[in-house]
């Protein structure tokens, strides 16, 4: 879908060689820091921006070169909406309907449909100036679901939205992935993505720091589990014992604090404590940290600089 | 086929997001209410003096159409189309717009229709006033059956300013600074125009005759006059002074032929320069667009 995307705003490299492909009903999370370039990516992918370098395609068509084919079953909700304020939200609607070609009959029932889909029933005839930011928001949403699209593309669509709105925004998107929609969110928030997603990108300083299904990311970014222990006291025996482990990659030592680095995925807490009991050692703590996803994220944005 | 739905909706969608705006509609209203003034001005103050006599009265509607609304119809088009393309950018809402199945030129091309059939709806508004408006007050009008070709020449002559306008609103991207940068040319291809007339008639150089003629105003200003001429004859040269090109009586004199040559010279430069002028400004906002990321928001 996206491949070899390079942008510069003047000077500044956005985009760094970014490629990656998302298929037919997958949710994919694209997840960066602020500043990663994820809008960058998502309007190079809509042809709003010429990429230096690369392409995009949506469904085998490149954007750029043929929007009207490219674009028709797209639906697209824009980071921040600002929209127009002399429409009321159906009028908007209803003129998005058009742009895509829709009938007056397709588009008055599916304007009714989207409303009471975006919990904006009561809001439909009233100009969008009045809106709330949230509310802007959920229309935005209804407008990219305007055409029926088969590729679901929004740039941090639930920024803004009350937790309830957000947890039900949460559940349509899975919804429609379920109906075989491609859905293409970006996100800063790891919690949301790992909540809904089934493929994550991540993106950090305009650079692809990883691509794949969402159970993939804590064993690509766990290469470790650590061991911390509090001790009493320690001593140099205890550490170098440690150190001779066969299942000890390291042990860094920090006042009265161990931290021993494993080289398996197990819990050895049972292990290392008898063998600081050995050394006469006396443990205050003892703690076993895995890799979170959040652990994986950062560890992937550092990898990223 | 499909492109011109596209547009058409673009068309509509233009229409009602210049409408939405309170300037358009205070201009047009006071468009209006200037012309009926100038007309009501003269009908009572003018009446039985040399210029407005028996003979021109029943000519008056050309002053209503031409006169009252001179200044106005080139402010509107370049308040009309000095928002059509930037205000997307400045409210952010251009993204939503160029997302979808279209391309840009048909995008631009329905801002651009949209804007500009305004433009002409106004235009027709006010002709039809000025024609109405002139029965009213000087009693039954000759030479209507010109009208309708008249308007479309008002029409034509404001392609310059409404292009120009047009080609910034792009380029520029910011509304408030297209329109006065119009503005400024407007007023200052006003007084280069004097000007350049001035040093032709003190050197009788003709390079500053041409000059004069290539300033955008004069064919902004005189195209639907010169076209008034060719198509009618005027009892009164008092009047015909007031809306004709100063220029072409002298000219008639000095070079010794008959105003009516020189007239439809002039109307053929004239059709020549809007359209020359028209193209260049489109050309270069269409470049922009396409060569161009799409601004997000800047206000
Ligand atoms: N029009 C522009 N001109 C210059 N630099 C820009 C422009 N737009 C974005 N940038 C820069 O490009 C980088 C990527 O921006 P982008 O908006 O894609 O980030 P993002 O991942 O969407 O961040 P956020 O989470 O804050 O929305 C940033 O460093 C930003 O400053
Ligand atoms: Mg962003």
């Amino acid at each position: 879908m996206v491949s070899n995307l390079t942008k510069y705003y003047g000077n500044f490299k956005a985009l760094d060689s970014v490629s990656f492909a998302v298929g037919k009903g997958w949710i994919y999370g694209y997840l960066g820091p602020n500043g990663a370039g994820k809008t960058t990516t998502i309007r190079t992918m809509l042809g709003l921006l010429k990429p230096d370098q690369g392409e995009v395609q949506i469904a085998s068509v490149n954007p750029t070169k043929d929007p009207v084919q490219a674009l028709q079953s797209v639906g697209y909700a824009p980071e921040l909406p600002t929209l127009q304020t002399f429409f009321t939200g159906m009028q908007l609607l209803d003129f998005m309907g058009r742009m895509f070609g829709l009938n007056a009959r397709d588009r008055k029932e599916g304007i009714k449909q989207l409303l009471n889909l975006v919990g904006l029933k009561e809001w439909g005839d009233k100009k969008i100036g009045k809106y709330s930011k949230g509310m802007v928001q959920r229309l935005s949403v209804a407008l990219a679901l305007i055409n029926d699209p088969t590729v679901l593309i929004m740039d941090e669509p639930t920024i803004g939205m009350d937790p309830e709105a957000t947890a039900h925004f949460r559940n349509l998107f899975t919804t429609l992935s379920k109906q075989g929609k491609t859905v293409f969110i970006s996100s800063h928030l790891l919690d949301e993505v790992q909540r809904i997603c089934t493929h994550v990108g991540m993106i950090n300083k305009g650079r692809m720091v990883f691509d794949g299904p969402i159970t993939q990311v804590l064993e690509a970014f766990t290469q470790q589990w650590v061991i911390e222990a509090e001790l009493k006291e320690v001593t140099k025996t205890i550490v170098s014992a440690l150190k001779k482990l066969d299942y000890v990659q390291d042990v860094k030592t920090e006042g009265n604090k161990l931290r021993i680095e494993l080289k398996e995925k197990k819990d050895l807490r049972g292990e290392i404590s008898s063998e600081i009991f050995k050394r006469k050692g006396v443990l205050l703590s003892l703690n076993l940290h895995k890799i979170t996803l959040e652990d994986a994220y950062l560890r992937a944005l550092k990898g990223g600089q | 086929m499909s492109a011109l739905r596209r547009i058409t909706v673009i068309v509509g969608y233009e229409w009602r997001r210049a409408l939405a705006k309170k300037s358009v509609l205070t201009l047009i209203i006071l468009a209006i209410a200037v012309q009926s003034l100038i007309l009501a001005l003269y009908s009572r103050f003018a009446v039985d003096t040399m210029f407005l006599t028996e003979e021109v009265k029943p000519f008056m509607w050309i002053l209503g159409v031409l006169q009252g609304q001179g200044l106005f119809v080139q402010l509107i088009a370049i308040i009309i189309a000095g928002s059509t393309m930037s205000e997307e950018y400045e409210h952010g809402t251009a993204d939503i717009l160029l997302s979808k199945p279209i391309t840009k030129v048909e995008y631009l091309s329905g801002k651009f229709l949209g804007g500009f059939s305004l433009l002409a709806l106004v235009e027709a508004l006010t002709t039809v006033v000025g024609v109405i408006l002139a029965s009213w007050f000087f009693g039954p009008q000759n030479g209507l059956q010109y009208v309708p070709l008249i308007f479309l020449a008002i029409v034509y002559s404001t392609l310059i300013f409404f292009c120009l306008s047009f080609m910034f609103s792009e380029v520029l991207r910011r509304s408030t600074l297209t329109m006065l940068i119009a503005l400024v040319i407007l007023v200052a291809s006003s007084i280069t125009r004097q000007l350049l007339v001035q040093l032709y008639l003190t050197t009788e150089e003709y390079l500053y005759f041409y000059l004069s003629r290539g300033i955008p105003t004069w064919g902004a200003n005189y195209f639907p006059s010169l076209l008034m001429r060719e198509l009618m004859t005027i009892p009164s040269t008092v009047f015909l002074n007031l809306i004709n090109d100063p220029l072409i009586p002298i000219e008639a004199r000095i070079r010794g032929v008959s105003e009516a040559i020189l007239v439809r010279e002039a109307l053929q430069q004239a059709a020549i320069i809007v359209a020359v002028y028209a193209i260049i400004f489109i050309l270069v906002a269409v470049y922009r667009l396409l060569k161009s990321d799409v601004t997000k928001k800047t206000a």
